[in-house]
């Protein structure tokens, strides 16, 4: 058994890479923490940048957004705002990763009908992802940094996401991508910001990189190419709505279901469309003994959105042995 | 120059690297390209040089010739401050 604890103010274990406590047992990263009003103020200044660049940016001859969808709440809720409160043209770009929920398809359906968006839905051949997703689970393929954030497995499947849909973005001349990252994945600060292709180019290297040992050229066409990374003047403004509009997820999930979705009843409680995710939790706790999701879940309490108990709640209990099963058996690993 | 190096490592073992081996990192090792910053990270990183150097980093100079190593960052800490 470990002797893990947990910081007293916003749930980080003892166990989480770089942290340390003061005597209060209250972990770094609160101790660095600005306090709320400073987000309020700069949530309002990002708002702001957007709305600008949109006057500036706002195209005819192709979509004004698109969004990464993955038929989740946070994203869900993200084509909405884009659509009813920016005004906007929006292609809602899904990358199946083969494990997506039924349910979830079901409501992809359903809310891109209702909110009269367009969807792309991209379903690459399992093998080719299946392959990857066992080695992750058997191995670890990733800065330690990048474990802080998400499981191995998470971390693969978001890295294909967001190449696909920049490249996505590069092809069709989208001027902004969308993504609904939770104020806890992403800061405020990095809400409105223009993707910069050599700093692209080198992050994008190094997901990749194992991914081509794993499963080879196969993976490419999920990426941007050496071509379009010199297309500069094409490069989209990545946009964050959620970091800087007021987050509560019971509102989320009462506004969405106007547009017809429902809570799937067969993804683990931090995902509201993966039934992989269980299984990739799992293997992370294991690996190093912190839930992948106690860094945005910390944020999300230390920032008030989150209660600490509700917190605890979502990462304490064990995870849900036939989700776990269900991939297991599916990738065929122990 | 050779003070800022020593900042610099100490600031991306504790907050990248954690408690990897001192020779993990050479001083002109890609930060980006070894994954031991990502888009994320660089604004970690934009926070602590704005802090730590009382400089103000704007967004056309977040780019790999100023960022992507310790040597690199070295030297635009050196320009800005100077
Ligand atoms: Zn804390």
């Amino acid at each position: 058994m470990s002797d893990r604890f947990l910081c007293q103010q916003c749930i980080l274990p003892s166990t989480f890479p770089g942290i340390s406590f003061n005597e209060k047992g209250v972990c770094n990263h609160c101790q660095r923490y600005k306090g709320e009003d400073a987000t309020v103020a700069l949530q309002e200044k990002y708002e702001q940048k957007f709305l600008k660049l949109l006057e500036e940016r706002k195209t005819k001859s192709s979509y004004d957004v698109i969004v990464a969808y993955s038929g989740g709440k946070d994203s869900t809720y993200t084509l909405d705002v884009f659509v009813n409160r920016y005004q906007l043209r929006v292609l809602a770009l899904t990358f199946d990763n083969t494990f997506i929920s039924p349910k979830a398809l079901v409501n992809i359906g359903k809310v891109c009908g209702s909110l009269g968006v367009d969807s792309l839905i991209i379903k690459p051949a399992p093998q080719v992802l299946r392959k990857i997703f066992r080695t992750a689970a058997t191995q670890e393929l990733y800065s330690a940094k990048t474990l802080e954030r998400a499981s191995t497995i998470c971390t693969s499947c978001i890295g294909m996401v967001k190449g696909i849909v920049l490249r996505t973005a590069l092809e069709k001349h989208i001027p902004f991508v969308g993504f609904g990252w939770s104020p806890g994945q992403a800061p405020v600060q990095s809400s409105v910001m223009r993707t910069n292709p050599a700093l692209m180019q080198g992050t994008q290297k190094a997901i990749l990189k194992p991914l081509l040992e794993i499963a080879g050229d196969a993976v490419l066409p999920y990426f941007v190419t050496e071509e379009q990374f010199t297309q500069k003047e094409l490069f989209p403004w990545n946009i964050h709505p959620l970091a800087f509009l007021h987050y509560d997820e019971q509102d989320i999930t009462e506004r969405i279901s106007q547009f017809g979705w429902e809570r799937p009843n067969d993804t683990d409680p931090n995902s509201s469309n993966c039934t992989l995710n269980a299984f990739a939790n799992q293997v992370h706790r294991k690996r190093y003994d912190f839930h992948p999701y106690v860094w945005e879940i910390a944020n999300m309490v230390r920032t008030g959105v989150l209660s600490r108990e509700e917190g605890i709640e979502k990462i304490e209990p064990p995870e849900d042995i036939k989700m776990v099963a269900y991939s297991q058996k599916e990738l065929g690993v122990d | 120059m050779a003070d800022n190096t020593t900042k610099i490592r100490t600031f991306i073992f504790d907050n990248f690297l954690f408690d990897a081996e001192e020779d993990a990192l050479e001083n002109d090792t890609s930060f980006l390209e070894q994954g031991i910053i990502d888009s994320t990270g660089v604004l970690e990183l934009v926070d602590w040089l704005e802090e730590e150097f009382a400089i103000s980093v704007a967004d056309e100079e977040l780019v790999p010739e100023n960022l992507d190593s310790v040597n690199l960052l070295s030297a635009y800490i050196t320009r800005k401050t100077s």
